[in-house]
């Protein structure tokens, strides 16, 4: 820790390696919960884009039109919440996604995957209180 | 020998109907069975990159006209071949591209030619092609919103179902099944006015 900020290690998660594998329903361009890797897969322009669990905020749903609507929020600074010691929060360069709406006709697994989402980020929760209780 | 290169079970632009893809001396084309065939004149080439995308490996081809043209589902081993044709006939580099996969959601954005990409510790998560953004707007006074554009119905091609569904340009995501429609950034010093991206560069690592 040469500059406290400067040289922080934000490397405390990752969620897929170089050669990683993606689950094969990448090809269906669908949103897809990746439990064992803590991590979702959004397709982004053709692209499985994995964001993991610990950059989440929280997931919300609506309907319009015939669609549903998924809104993924992130953590990024400005928004009172978040784990500042795990993101570069202070880097006055970093910029942040701080939400990506998708939408789909299929309103059953859009609501399953906000509850999955909310799960893994509960069971997150609840293993980091149980990590710190240990330490203290 | 060799006049010409066929690839078989590829997408363009997200199509939902794989079909064929043929590289030869004069152009590069694709067309599903049955189909029309999209064609794209070598003159048209500008550059090419290759990445792992959703179906397999992607050929990405930006184009004078026609701007950004994905090419989905490759195999690895078709690299070799593919950029000997881009090579010898075309006179372009083929570049391989690796992605940030760790899973961060903060980096920085990048603007080039055709599309904008956001770079995670300099590997670009993902890409935009400007054709695809329909409205961009500062939501507050750090967030910028960036919304798509979308066939108003879900199923709807653009295209008459003759390139196989895939859209034409404006309409590129709504061939996935879940259908990107707005993103939302954190811009870090927007108080007086955005633009002035070119100030913070390298920032992160």
């Amino acid at each position: 820790n040469l500059n406290g900020t400067a040289v922080k290690q934000y490397k405390k998660f990752e969620s897929y390696k170089r050669d990683a594998v993606f689950p094969t329903r990448v090809k269906d361009l669908m949103i897809l919960v990746d439990e064992k890797n803590n991590s979702i897969i959004l397709p982004i322009m053709g692209r499985p884009v994995p964001f993991h669990i610990a950059t989440l905020k929280n997931a919300t749903t609506s309907q319009e039109g015939g669609f549903c609507f998924l809104r993924i929020n992130f953590l990024s600074p400005g928004q009172g919440v978040g784990r500042k010691d795990d993101q570069p929060f202070e880097d006055p360069s970093a910029q942040f996604i701080r939400s990506l709406t998708f939408r789909s006709k299929d309103n059953n697994r859009m609501e399953d995957i906000k509850d999955q989402i909310t799960e893994m980020k509960k069971n997150m929760t609840r293993k980091e209180q149980e990590k710190k209780d240990m330490e203290d | 020998q060799n006049i010409m290169e066929s690839f078989d079970d590829i997408y363009l632009d997200l199509s939902k109907q794989s079909g064929k893809c043929r590289l030869a001396e004069s152009g590069l084309g694709w067309k599903v069975s049955g189909g029309q065939t999209f064609t794209l004149d070598k003159a048209e080439i500008i550059s090419a990159q290759w990445s792992r995308a959703a179906r397999g490996h992607e050929l990405k081809v930006i184009a004078r006209n026609a701007g950004v043209v994905q090419l989905d589902g490759f195999r690895q081993d078709d690299f070799d071949t593919i950029q000997k044709c881009f090579k010898v006939w075309y006179g372009v580099e083929l570049i391989q591209k690796e992605h940030a996969l760790n899973g961060w959601n903060w980096g920085k954005s990048e603007m080039g030619r055709n599309e904008f990409s956001f770079a995670v510790r300099n590997r670009p998560a993902f890409e935009i092609p400007y054709t695809e953004i329909s409205n961009t707007n500062l939501a507050g006074k750090n967030e910028v919103a960036v919304e798509f554009s979308l066939p108003a119905d879900g199923e709807e091609t653009g295209t008459n179902g003759h390139l196989g569904g895939a859209r034409s340009k404006g309409r590129k995501t709504g061939g996935a099944t879940d259908q990107l429609t707005e993103m939302r950034f954190y811009i870090p010093g927007t108080e007086t006015r955005k633009g002035k991206k070119k100030d913070d560069e390298d920032g992160e690592d």
